[in-house]
């Protein structure tokens, strides 16, 4: 949370609207999302109650389960979901493309990955937990579940693990997506109201942000995105729709459930879309595509990883695997941080703000400029620009520009808002530096000490050389008989 | 058929008043005399009962009759102060009968209203385990027949009584050629609260089950049966008929007191 | 407190609260009481056990706050299952923890006796657990545990308390949200913990008035939830440490709450002056006034804790109050309390009072940046 956020919510406050705090988009939108809106039954902890699925914006599908706590019933709501999401997921595994690398083996790589949007981060927890009440299962022995169920927890839970993983955007909750980019005039906490957010981002004709949030906090107009039903609801309409289910479970029971539930997830289920069409609406960022390009890589291991009959997820990472994931979640972090201010001159603003980055006009150039004498003798560009930010970077800083990829510089001397800076790569390789790679004086540039150049991982061992002191080496996880017959209560 | 059982049920009645009054003057033999009457007297009504009981299809959920019959039967199994919830759970698991929680609330209240208008008119009532205040513990189903020693508690009982039901279900088990599967199960849940009765989530076996609770049956058995005489013989001493089966509430305290 | 002082200051509250009964603090609410310690308005009116639940919904700002039945019923069945057969599960999960030797299997049901001798009740069974160190009982089922809250008691009912042979009690605090894969969701803990933490409270207290050593109440609350999906109990241990000194500190606080009624005027009151049908007879207005005449803290937190929470953001927007839009923002704006303040310095409309020229030369080149980069 950076000063200038502050400020937006302080405009956003005023104008009754919220503000842009980016100025492109920084999360991949699927040309084909699908949309999946689970709900619960109250004080379970993974007891689905319905969900509205789909790629329609026009034709959702609703899954219910009358009797919640009847494990049949469940099993049949998450054939159900499997129905409509495995095919959806399959599409995209046929298209491939070879990527070739140096010094390895060509890999296929899918086109394209399937997209998943939640309303809000509970969404993407809960998800994750249908995943693991029913990965484990088994299709055959006691308590035999439809083959689609266990294949439906994998997915699931591999969407919700790699919705942790910062710059991934296989899983989206809408609600974190939406807030990246505006800045609304509540608090934070707030933001997590789906009907509230979009409220503010785009009232209704002639209603203020604060109007519009205000009617979306009442559940009798909006009802709660979800996966929690409204208290009132569940007392007054639910409860005695599923009693009548229970004294007589009939297509019309069954019905009246549905309809109520109906009535929880379509608002929920509208504003899913708009918020699909806003964030279209804003420009992508220049790295969203690389980002996605990770995400299909992810994928497609992920759909080998299945096709060779690898087992479920571990119900728990070992030690080195924690590790690594925790070491790894911290990597790409710092990188979709700087990746995201490299794309977005508002973003580098709050670098700019707290004097890690500069934004300024070149006064003065020497592309010839060169350092030592005969065989090691190097093309050293200097150019000197004039700010007005508060720099606070030291001679012998290494910076890179976001306008120029492959450009980096040093910071020679910073005085009184004229910074001179040694230019060392990204000059091509002759003997003067290649057209338009050293800014010309009169031209506007930005720097920053922000590069996406993390070393790769800390050295970790092996999980088989797994240090004693952690548990030593774990053993593979083979998910055994009472995985697959837990109860499901 | 009726008129017999009506018949039946008032020499009961009478027969019971009778041993009681012979107690009290300490005249034994007449007591013992008199309870091989009641006895027979039981024995006939039990017999016109079952009799009866096929011949008018009545709901099963409609009348009080059947549902007090399945309570007895679990309790009678079970041989222990038990609580609805365990009555339902072993009726479903043994005897595959739809009984419900909510069947078993107003019972024992019903049972105490039938035993105040007509005291000793029926061949059993079901009752409440006392406390050691000598009030009904909460939820718990008993046998007025039982001796006053199993109907009361002390601080050990409930325990003790668990591990007593887990033995008997178990037993139960042990002797059918196809044991259900509910009761399996219902066994195996029990068994995993007692040490060395299961192994994990493994289906339990009877035998290792029965040899594990009497194991920890063994520590409290003494403490508890000395703990129990001593609040049986408080009632025993202190209470009359009705309290002695159905506990001193505070409302009864209360309307003493008045 | 001299008792003189004392008596003026209960007087005083009970003034504030009027003619309606004092609203008696369940553990939740006490929990609560340490959620926004900064907040004067909600100290004064928990001190005078002012009903805050009716006073909003009078103002017409009730709050958002809702039990669904599944929640509740759920709940209950989970308690119930913990506790049956004498507390089989629960036994089994204790000796896992704790340690209990076989013997150690005793069961009082506090319950056994009259609702109005309880809490009586629950005092001799722990003094005589305490004095003897016997361990007749391991499991102490619905006790009542008091605890005085600015003048007013209030009575605690704890799922079960165990005391072990050597001499320590433990709360067991049932809850009935899920232990996957030994997580739980840190924020309901969180919110157990705190609970918890009031029930040690209250029975160190008990202790403590009884002669006993109130250390005897184990700092460890035995937390017992459904593990994974299914209806098995499971257990763990929950330092509630943190909570306690909190909590002890808050409750401290309630007592120089005296010095929070200081600048407020004599005749203030929060009275609804309910007539005979119960209905208020007081106007809304007049409450209202009442209600700003105490200065709130307002935080977003409070719209999960607190039941005037509407009603006080309601104000804090009406003044534009950074408060409105959380902590982080109002850190981030250097302390500056005003929206149109901290707007006025970023935008160069308003000049920087003493203390304020760090922040406002930030604010403005935050500004400008954010214009420069829109372009």
């Amino acid at each position: 949370m950076s000063a200038l956020t502050a400020l937006a919510r302080l405009r956003a406050v005023r104008d009754g609207v919220a503000q842009r705090i980016t100025t492109v988009r920084h999360c991949h939108i699927s040309d084909q999302p699908l949309v999946l809106i689970p709900l619960k039954l109250a004080g379970e902890a993974a007891a689905p109650l319905a969900a509205m699925v789909g790629t329609d914006p026009g034709h959702p599908r609703l899954l219910v389960v009358p009797q919640p706590r009847n494990r049949d019933l469940r099993f049949a709501f998450a054939a159900g979901l499997a129905e409509v999401l495995l095919p959806y997921i399959e599409g995209f595994e046929k298209s491939t493309e070879t990527v070739e690398r140096r010094g390895g083996e060509p890999y296929e790589r899918c086109l394209d990955a399937p997209q998943i949007l939640v309303p809000n981060r509970s969404a993407a927890s809960f998800t994750g937990l249908l995943g693991r009440s029913t990965r484990f299962r088994r299709a055959e022995g006691p308590y035999p579940v439809h083959p689609s169920v266990p294949l439906l927890g994998r997915w699931l839970t591999y969407f919700a693990d790699r919705s942790q993983q910062p710059g991934s955007s296989v899983l989206l909750a809408a609600t974190e997506a939406l807030s990246l980019h505006w800045a609304t005039g509540q608090s934070g906490l707030e933001d997590a109201n789906l009907a509230a957010l979009l409220g503010w981002i785009d009232p209704p004709p002639g209603m203020s942000g604060h109007r519009a949030a205000e009617e979306a906090e009442d559940p009798l107009l909006w009802p709660p995105a979800g996966p929690t039903t409204d208290p009132g609801f569940d007392n007054e309409v639910l409860a005695p729709a599923i009693r009548a289910y229970e004294e007589a479970p009939t297509d019309r029971a069954v019905d009246r459930v549905s309809q109520a539930l109906r009535t929880q997830l379509d608002p929920t289920w509208r504003l899913m879309w708009r918020a699909v069409d806003l964030l279209r609406s804003l420009p992508e960022g220049s790295r969203v595509k690389d980002r996605w390009e990770i995400d299909r890589g992810s994928f497609t291991r992920f759909v080998e990883r299945i096709a060779e009959g690898s087992p479920p997820q571990a119900r728990r990472d070992g030690a080195v695997g924690a590790a690594a994931r925790l070491a790894g979640l911290e990597r790409a972090r710092a990188s979709y941080d700087v990746q995201r201010a490299h794309d977005d001159p508002l973003l580098m603003a709050e670098y700019r703000l707290t004097g890690e980055a500069f934004a300024g006009t070149v006064i003065a150039a020497d592309p010839e400029h060169s350092e030592g004498e005969g065989r090691s003798r190097k093309l050293r560009p200097l150019i000197t620009v004039r700010t007005g930010d508060p720099v606070r970077l030291t001679p012998g800083t290494v910076v890179g520009s976001p306008d120029r990829r492959g450009h980096a510089a040093e910071i020679v001397e910073a005085v009184d808002g004229e910074i001179t800076l040694k230019i060392t790569k990204g000059m091509g390789r002759g003997r003067t530096p290649a057209p338009g790679s050293v800014p010309e004086p009169g031209e506007r540039v930005s720097y920053t000490s922000l590069i996406d150049d993390f070393q790769s991982s800390a050295a970790l061992p092996g999980p088989e050389q797994t240090p004693w002191t952690h548990g030593g080496p774990p053993e593979e996880y083979e998910p055994g008989d009472d995985d697959a017959q837990e109860e499901w209560l | 058929m009726s008129d017999s059982l009506d018949a039946l049920e008032r020499r009961i009645a009478g027969l019971r008043a009778e041993v009681r009054r012979a107690v009290k003057a300490k005249e034994n033999s007449l007591a013992r005399s008199l309870r091989g009457e009641l006895r027979r007297a039981e024995q006939a009504w039990d017999a016109a009962i079952s009799s009866e009981a096929p011949t008018p299809a009545r709901e099963p959920e409609t009348s009080l009759l059947p549902i007090r019959e399945q309570v007895h039967q679990a309790l009678a199994m079970l041989g222990v102060p038990t609580s609805a919830k365990l009555i339902v759970a072993v009726n479903d698991a043994f005897f595959s009968r739809e009984l419900r929680g909510s069947q078993l609330t107003s019972l024992r209240r019903d049972e105490e209203r039938s035993f105040r208008g007509d005291p000793y008119a029926r061949p059993y009532y079901l009752c409440a385990a006392l406390t050691d205040r000598l009030s009904p513990a909460r939820g718990l189903l008993a046998d007025s027949t039982w001796p006053a020693e199993s109907r009361v508690l002390g601080p050990l009982s409930p325990r003790v009584d668990f591990l007593t039901s887990t033995m008997r279900i178990a037993e139960h088990l042990a002797r059918l050629a196809e044991p259900p599967a509910g009761a399996v199960r219902l066994l195996s849940r029990m068994a995993q609260n007692i040490p060395g009765a299961v192994e994990g989530f493994a289906p339990a076996d009877p035998a290792t089950a029965i040899r594990a609770a009497r194991a920890e049956l063994e520590v409290h058995r003494a403490t508890d049966a000395a703990q129990r005489a001593e609040v049986a013989a408080r009632a025993t001493r202190q209470l009359p008929d009705a309290e002695r089966l159905f506990g001193v509430t505070a409302m009864n305290t209360l309307r003493g007191a008045c | 407190m001299n008792s003189l002082r004392e008596r003026a200051f209960l007087n005083r509250l009970d003034e504030l609260r009027g003619t309606m009964p004092a609203r008696p603090h369940d553990a939740r609410a006490i929990a609560a009481l340490a959620a926004n310690p900064g907040c004067a308005r909600r100290a004064v009116m928990d001190a005078a056990g002012v009903d805050k639940d009716r006073a909003a919904r009078h103002v017409g700002f009730p709050a958002p706050f809702g039990q669904s039945q599944f929640a509740i019923t759920r709940g209950n069945v989970f308690e119930s299952l913990v506790k049956e057969n004498g507390c089989a599960e629960l036994l089994r999960l204790l000796r896992e923890l704790l340690g209990l030797s076989v013997a150690q299997v005793g069961y009082r049901d506090v319950e056994s006796v009259g609702s109005h001798l309880r809490h009586s009740h629950t005092r001799a069974l722990i003094d005589r657990a305490a004095r003897e160190d016997d361990g007749t009982a391991v499991f102490y089922d619905h006790p009542l545990f008091s605890l005085e809250i600015a003048g007013h008691t209030s009575y605690l009912e704890p799922d079960v308390v165990a005391f072990q042979i050597g001499g320590r009690f433990h709360i067991v605090e049932i809850k009935s949200f899920g232990m996957i894969d030994g997580q739980a969701e840190p924020d309901k803990v969180a919110a157990a913990a705190r609970q918890a933490a009031v029930y040690v409270l209250a029975l160190r207290t008990l202790m403590a008035d009884l002669g006993h050593d109130p250390e005897r109440v184990s700092h460890d609350v035995v937390l017992v939830c459904p593990e994974n999906f299914a209806n098995r109990p499971t257990a763990a241990l929950v330092d509630v440490r943190k909570q306690l000194s909190v909590l002890g500190r808050q409750l401290t606080r309630m007592t120089r709450v005296e010095y929070l009624l200081e600048g407020l005027p004599d005749d203030l009151t929060f009275d609804l002056a309910p007539g005979e049908d119960g209905v208020p007879t007081r106007s809304a207005d007049e409450l209202t006034q009442a209600l700003l005449q105490v200065p709130a803290r307002y935080a977003p937190d409070c719209l999960s804790t607190c039941d005037m929470c509407m009603f006080c953001r309601h104000e804090a927007r009406a003044c534009g109050s950074t408060d409105l839009l959380g902590r982080q923002i109002r850190d981030q704006l250097g302390g500056v309390s005003g929206m149109h303040e901290a707007l006025g310095l970023a935008e160069g409309t308003r000049e920087a009072v003493e203390g304020q020229e760090e922040i406002a030369r930030l604010l403005r080149l935050a500004d400008r940046l954010r214009e420069e980069s829109l372009r």
